[in-house]
């Protein structure tokens, strides 16, 4: 029988370690730093690969991939399109960022097995409760190599 | 002197032999040689044909036919094979089965002679670890002319899902099938064991057209038959066939004709839109392909808890609980998020239950969970956790375990205190099988309290009025299960799928009172399951119930509070075929 609960760290890290987006024109940082058209430049290719890391990394746990968000009983994530704008902090040296998106997950519960009847739904593959909840996901970036790649993800209740 | 001929054992109590491979093969070869058995004529006009069919993903089959009970084999194109053979027809469809001899599989093959599609059943025995119990694989296909592929092909459904009918072979066997289910039903033998309990078995539906569908059962846990058949629906009618060994062990391989009614149908509980099918998912092998011939079968038996009465005396005195706080074990436990209250009403109260040729019960009831009881005018007062639900004014459920009584009995009871009578499911332990296996008998009598003046000769009585009703319980989010009262004597309880599909199914002995218009008090025995006793006052008046649970396993003695939200789904008319006849 497949093993599809158990999520570690590492798997995850594996799994991030797929999830990587290079930036298109990786132009020299030191060189650039001081020019603010290439600055700004620099950021908005910044974000569009995060972006893109985002929509992938998503894909993959939207197809399965539980080690992609380690300890979150997680089925699905789509956006929250009444929930708050997206946002993304890039730290100044351009090395790291943090995006925080509103979400509506599908939070997937075990049934207790308890009685019969969940010991039956359980038999049958389908023993979970599924409900959908606002949560504010957030995903700690970092960039190596000119390519960026997700550090830690966390789903928390909104505020 | 003929009479009913219920069986010595019911089903799910008969030790079936375990056969071997060997004593299988040696009582399937001459019967493969020989073909199906059959009362009604077989099919004449595949003599002298041949026929090449050909399956998405299974084995391409050319028969040649050499008379209505004779045929060649080549399978993918290897080795001939002959054997014999029977078929029938009905309209268009034609059904055509045979095993090969020198082994211990076989087809069955329903073809549309219209559509040209063809469904193949390749059946085996030796393929579980139970060698009697018959595997089937379905392929699906098509009668290959040598032109193109034609697209459509027939396909798993949950069209028949909420169909009973009563179906009377040309052997002149009756059975009533319920289809509560897309991946189970639900079988009462009428006439071949007297029809008083029924029993569930993993189940395919198959669309052939919108006139002609086709249904398999596999009695798995029991004798391992296999039976399939192709419905028309129009004419309720059925030819089908059916392969296994029976309690007895000996080897039925036959083809039947059936005349059917439409006994009902119930409710289907899918989106509308949602015609799908084959809606519990099988399991797989490591590289995630579906393994031939797996479905997942409820095998209640293997997991449940047996003890020995000696095991049951000591848990019992070290373990007993009744409805704590937050139940954590037990056949009911977790079945209490949407039940009635706990209310007060009895607290303050002495009353005496007086039932017939039954026990005499005294009770002074201190407080909302506290009771003392008394049985039969003795002297000492036992005192014991209770709890009460008022599922009607004046209709209090209520139930106790009674400490130190040596089969460990629990009282659960309806008592009207409108009416002054009462009915107690009496629960109790050191069953013939399990120790822990649950047992219940039902008492009858009246209320005696001040103020209250019973009636001398009414009582509550068993009711047929829930015979044939099929009543969705929402016991918690995910906890959905549906109740099908296939027989005066019998409850089946079917499992949804998150998407609305019948599922699971399983079912144990019964009994059902009536309290009031539209409030009966029932239970049900998860023998051979889980030993539960569930006892539920149902009210559908307000489509909620109040119940109780009575489990003994290796964490303990529990009685707990079980209650659900409940839909009525509809109801099966089979209440003449349940006469009493001389």
């Amino acid at each position: 029988m497949a093993q599809d609960d158990t999520s570690t760290r590492r798997a995850f890290l594996k799994g991030g370690a797929l999830l990587a987006a290079p930036i298109a024109a990786a132009a020299g940082p030191a060189a650039l730093a001081d020019d603010p058209l290439h600055a700004r430049l620099q950021r908005l290719q910044d974000e569009a690969a995060i972006r893109e890391l985002h929509r992938s990394w998503l894909q993959q746990l939207n197809a399965g991939g539980r080690e992609t968000l380690p300890g979150h009983a997680v089925r699905r994530i789509i956006a929250d399109h009444a929930g708050a704008p997206e946002r993304l902090e890039i730290a100044a040296d351009g090395r790291s960022a943090v995006g925080y998106f509103d979400h509506l997950a599908e939070v997937e519960t075990p049934l207790p097995q308890q009685c019969t009847l969940a010991q039956m739904a359980h038999a049958q593959g389908t023993g979970t409760v599924c409900r959908s909840e606002r949560r504010v996901l957030t995903l700690d970036y970092t960039k190596t190599g000119g390519t960026w790649r997700i550090v830690k993800a966390d789903l928390t209740a909104p505020v | 002197m003929p009479g009913t001929p219920y069986p010595k054992k019911p089903m799910h109590r008969i030790a079936y032999t375990k056969l071997s491979k060997e004593q299988i093969g040696a009582r399937l070869d001459p019967i493969a040689k020989q073909g199906p058995t059959s009362v009604s004529p077989l099919a004449t006009d595949f003599a002298g044909q041949s026929l090449n069919i050909l399956t998405d993903g299974g084995p391409a089959l050319r028969y040649e036919f050499a008379g209505s009970t004779r045929l060649s084999l080549t399978e993918n194109g290897v080795n001939a094979i002959h054997a014999g053979y029977g078929a029938l027809e009905s309209d268009r469809i034609c059904l055509l089965s045979h095993m090969i001899p020198g082994s211990q599989r076989g087809y069955t093959v329903v073809i549309d002679r219209r559509s040209g599609l063809a469904t193949v059943i390749e059946l085996w025995f030796s393929g579980y670890e139970d060698n009697r119990e018959v595997q089937r694989q379905i392929y699906y296909g098509y009668v290959d002319h040598g032109g193109p592929a034609p697209k459509a092909r027939h396909e798993p459904t949950n069209r028949l899902e909420g169909r009973g009918y009563h179906w009377r072979q040309d052997s002149g066997t009756e059975t009533l099938e319920y289809y509560p289910s897309a991946g189970y039903s639900h079988f009462v033998e009428l006439s071949r064991t007297g029809g008083e309990l029924g029993f569930c078995a993993p189940s395919d539906y198959v669309k052939l057209d919108d006139e002609f569908f086709l249904y398999t059962r596999t009695e798995c846990e029991f004798s391992g038959a296999f039976t399939a058949c192709v419905i028309d629906m129009n004419r309720t009618q059925q030819i089908g066939m059916r392969l296994g060994f029976d309690e007895r062990d000996e080897l039925h391989y036959e083809l039947f004709r059936s005349q059917g009614e439409i006994t009902g149908q119930i409710a289907r509980f899918e989106k509308f839109g949602d015609y799908s099918g084959d809606p519990i998912p099988g399991p797989r092998d490591k590289d995630g392909k579906p393994i031939k011939g797996g479905r997942r079968v409820y095998r209640p038996i293997r997991t449940m808890e047996k003890l020995t009465p000696e095991q049951v005396a000591g848990i019992v005195k070290e373990h007993s609980t009744a409805f704590p706080a937050r139940t954590t074990t037990g056949g009911a436990a977790g079945m209490s998020v949407n039940a009635l209250p706990a209310n007060d009403f009895l607290a303050g109260k002495t009353f005496t239950l007086r039932y017939d040729n039954g026990p005499v019960m005294d009770y002074k009831v201190d407080s909302a969970d506290q009771l003392s009881w008394r049985k039969d005018g003795g002297s000492q007062w036992t005192a014991a956790r209770y709890q009460a639900y008022e599922v009607a004014p004046g209709l209090l459920l209520f139930g106790h375990l009674l400490e130190g009584a040596p089969n460990h009995d629990g009282h659960i009871i309806a008592a009207d205190f409108h009416q002054g009578l009462v009915t107690c499911f009496n629960g109790f332990l050191n069953t013939p099988y399990f120790a822990n296996e649950a047992g219940a008998r039902a008492l009858f009598g009246v209320l005696e309290m001040d103020g209250i003046q019973p009636p001398m000769y009414r009582r509550h009585a068993r009711t047929t009025e829930m015979l044939g009703r099929c009543i969705t319980y929402s016991y918690a989010p995910g906890l959905t299960s549906m109740h099908l009262y296939s027989t005066p004597n019998t409850v089946s309880w079917i499992i949804f799928t998150p998407d609305g599909h019948g599922g699971m199914e399983w079912s144990g002995p019964g009994d059902f009172v009536k309290i009031r218009d539209g409030i009966y008090f029932m239970y049900w025995l998860e023998e051979a399951c889980n030993g539960t006793l569930g006892t539920i006052l149902l009210n559908l008046n307000i489509m909620h119930d109040a119940g109780i649970g009575y489990h003994c396993g290796a964490h303990g003695l529990n009685m707990s509070q079980i209650g659900a939200v409940v839909r009525h789904a509809g109801k099966f008319e089979v209440e003449r075929y349940f006469q009493i006849r001389t």
